[in-house]
């Protein structure tokens, strides 16, 4: 898992860094994918959902700017549906194969972790509990969006299509669809700036889901036992030649 | 001494005298109007109350009975008033009359009634800017004149009894009359509800519009809404008063708010109340006849969404507050959103700001137990 960069243009190795391979090319563009969709989803969803405010309005000055708006929204849908698809066809996939890596899975320690995590930010405990490959945010943050998505997913389409859901679901759906995907696009929002930012932005510059990299000190610092499962792991698997830090 | 006398007691002398001649004034100006008006109509009734009379054959081979019932005439609204023949009779002050000049009745009508205007120039001028003007201007000289809808010599105060309104309409407005008459609305007119709007609530008197444009597509909910948002006056049939502002929050009234706001003049096909409810034939949602009763709603959401099944019906919230028992999806989605997702957002919110504390004190800290 781990990966050894060294300056290797020269016989003078002076330094060198350690990063932990965290994210596969596919999830990154995954991510990638995922973060320009669901930016272009909000932002021609908002003036949709305050259709009566007067910016709204203003924005949307003719009936065909609507349409056009809707346009993009539908096709930015489109995308996200792709990365949905992919993201869970990928999974049932790993788990036909029973090689689906389990680290992404709410466990009972999660409860455990939040807890010793509470107590620390309250100054009752001294230090941090020590987490895994994820934290127990970043579960939090994947399963929020998870579920977001399917609920912005599964009411989109059935206001997309309600002809076509009505046939087999009751009618109450629809405005139910309605007001489920007015609210949970704004919870979702809410959600991402409030948590994901602070997390990844302000908390620490976490670049990794693009790099697909994590440095050594951010490893052992923020993912302690995974940190220490690798290096066990390693010195027992160490070949000769490998380059340890 | 006497000149003293005299002007000290000239301002009561003046005074009196003045008096003396208004009250003279006030006694005599009604008396001698009557008196006048009396007169003339007598003249003119003393040929034209004859039902003998000659009648007027004009060049189009009309013939125009000149005759006056002087009961109808004396139990019209202005013959008691005094109001005399040759008020709106103007061209005519002496016997014999001047030559006619008209080639037929209905060109005699649409002259005489311009005198109208001489006193109702209000009305007179709001009737320019209704559609009938506007049909008339179109050659159309069927369109209604003033003494179409108020008669002539047996004028009568339009809305005594009230039916009379949607009566005088239904003389040329018959198919809609009728469909009126059989209404929720004609129905209880007719039965003496003072309550229930009779054409010109709804259209307007003189400056009646075209009914058919966008401007009145537009602005018809709020039309209803005069009504049907007046809770004092639905409590009295127990009927909802919240079924306009429910529609303005439904995908059909956000829509239309949208049109009203900023393309009042683009055509839009959003349903306003008339398109569910029904114009003139509108019937009681209760009313197994109706067009949204529970028989007949599939195929009025039908007239726009064509095709649907009838599960579709469902996803109309039906004019109600969200309930556990009408609109169960709707009520457990909003109980989700209201009484869940906002503590748990709240939840993180607090979170963060345990978490921000936390560091900056953990970094003040640090920075104090370095070594400097």
């Amino acid at each position: 898992m781990n990966r050894t960069k060294s300056d290797a243009s020269t016989n003078l190795s002076v330094q060198s860094i350690q990063t932990f391979k965290r994210f596969t090319v596919w999830q990154r563009w995954e991510h990638v994918l995922l973060l320009v969709t669901v930016l272009v989803l909000f932002l021609t969803g908002l003036p949709q959902k305050f259709r009566t405010a007067e910016w709204s309005h203003q924005l949307l000055s003719t009936p065909e700017r609507i349409e056009t708006l809707q346009v993009i929204h539908h096709i930015a849908a489109i995308g996200l549906g792709i990365a949905a698809v992919y993201h869970v066809g990928n999974t049932i996939y790993l788990m036909i194969k029973r090689c689906l890596p389990g680290d992404m899975l709410p466990t009972f320690q999660d409860v455990r972790d939040a807890w010793q995590m509470l107590l620390y930010l309250l100054f009752i405990k001294k230090e941090k509990p020590l987490f895994g490959k994820y934290n127990f945010e970043q579960k939090a943050t994947y399963w929020f969006v998870f579920f977001g998505i399917s609920i912005l997913g599964a009411s989109g389409l059935i206001l997309r299509y309600p002809e076509f859901f009505t046939r087999f679901l009751p009618g109450g759906i629809v405005p139910a669809a309605k007001l489920a995907h007015s609210s949970e696009s704004i919870v979702l929002a809410v959600f991402i700036l409030l948590w994901h930012f602070y997390h990844v932005h302000f908390e620490r510059l976490n670049l990794s889901i693009f790099t697909g990299w994590l440095n050594d000190k951010d490893m052992s610092t923020y993912h302690t036992l995974e940190y220490q499962r690798l290096a066990r792991n390693h010195s027992e698997a160490s070949e000769p030649g490998e380059k340890q830090s | 001494m006497v000149k003293l006398f005299i002007h000290h007691k000239m301002p009561y002398v003046l005074a009196i005298a003045i008096l003396t001649v208004l009250i003279d004034l006030f006694w005599a100006l009604p008396a001698k109007a009557e008196a006048i008006a009396q007169e003339t109509e007598n003249y003119c009734l003393s040929c034209h109350s004859n039902p003998e009379i000659e009648h007027l054959s004009l060049p189009s081979g009309e013939q125009v009975s000149l005759y006056i019932d002087p009961d109808i005439l004396a139990s019209s609204v202005h013959s008691p008033m005094g109001i005399e023949c040759e008020a709106c009779h103007t061209a005519i002050t002496s016997y014999p009359h001047p030559q006619i000049v008209y080639q037929n009745a209905r060109e005699l009508s649409r002259s005489y009634y311009l005198a109208c205007q001489k006193c109702h120039s209000n009305n007179y001028d709001l009737t320019m800017d209704s559609m009938h003007a506007q049909v008339a201007e179109g050659g159309n000289l069927e369109a209604p004149i003033c003494t179409d809808c108020h008669g002539a010599h047996d004028v009568q105060i339009p809305d005594e009894p009230r039916t009379l309104v949607s009566q005088t309409c239904g003389n040329c407005h018959t198919e809609i009359y009728s469909q009126y008459q059989l209404s929720v609305h004609g129905s209880a007119l007719f039965e003496g509800n003072p309550d229930v709007p009779v054409c010109t609530d709804c259209h307007g008197v003189h400056n009646i519009q075209d009914p058919r444009t966008t401007q009145f597509r537009i602005d018809e909910p709020e039309l209803c809404a005069g009504c049907h948002a007046d809770e004092a006056l639905m409590a009295r049939y127990n009927l909802s008063a919240d079924v306009y502002n429910i529609y303005q929050l439904s995908w059909h009234g956000v829509d239309l708010s949208v049109y009203k706001a900023r393309w009042p003049t683009i055509w839009h096909d959003t349903a306003i109340c008339s398109d569910c409810h029904g114009v003139h034939n509108i019937l009681s949602a209760g009313n197994p006849a109706s067009s949204v009763s529970e028989g007949n709603l599939l195929a009025t959401c039908q007239q726009c969404h064509p095709g649907v099944d009838p599960n579709w019906t469902g996803a109309w919230t039906g004019h109600n507050r969200v309930s556990l028992e009408r609109t169960p999806f709707v009520f457990y989605t909003e109980a989700f959103y209201t009484t869940f997702t906002p503590y748990v957002l709240i939840i993180c919110g607090i979170y963060v700001i345990l978490q921000i504390i936390r560091t900056t004190v953990e970094r003040a800290r640090r920075s104090l137990n370095e070594p400097h």
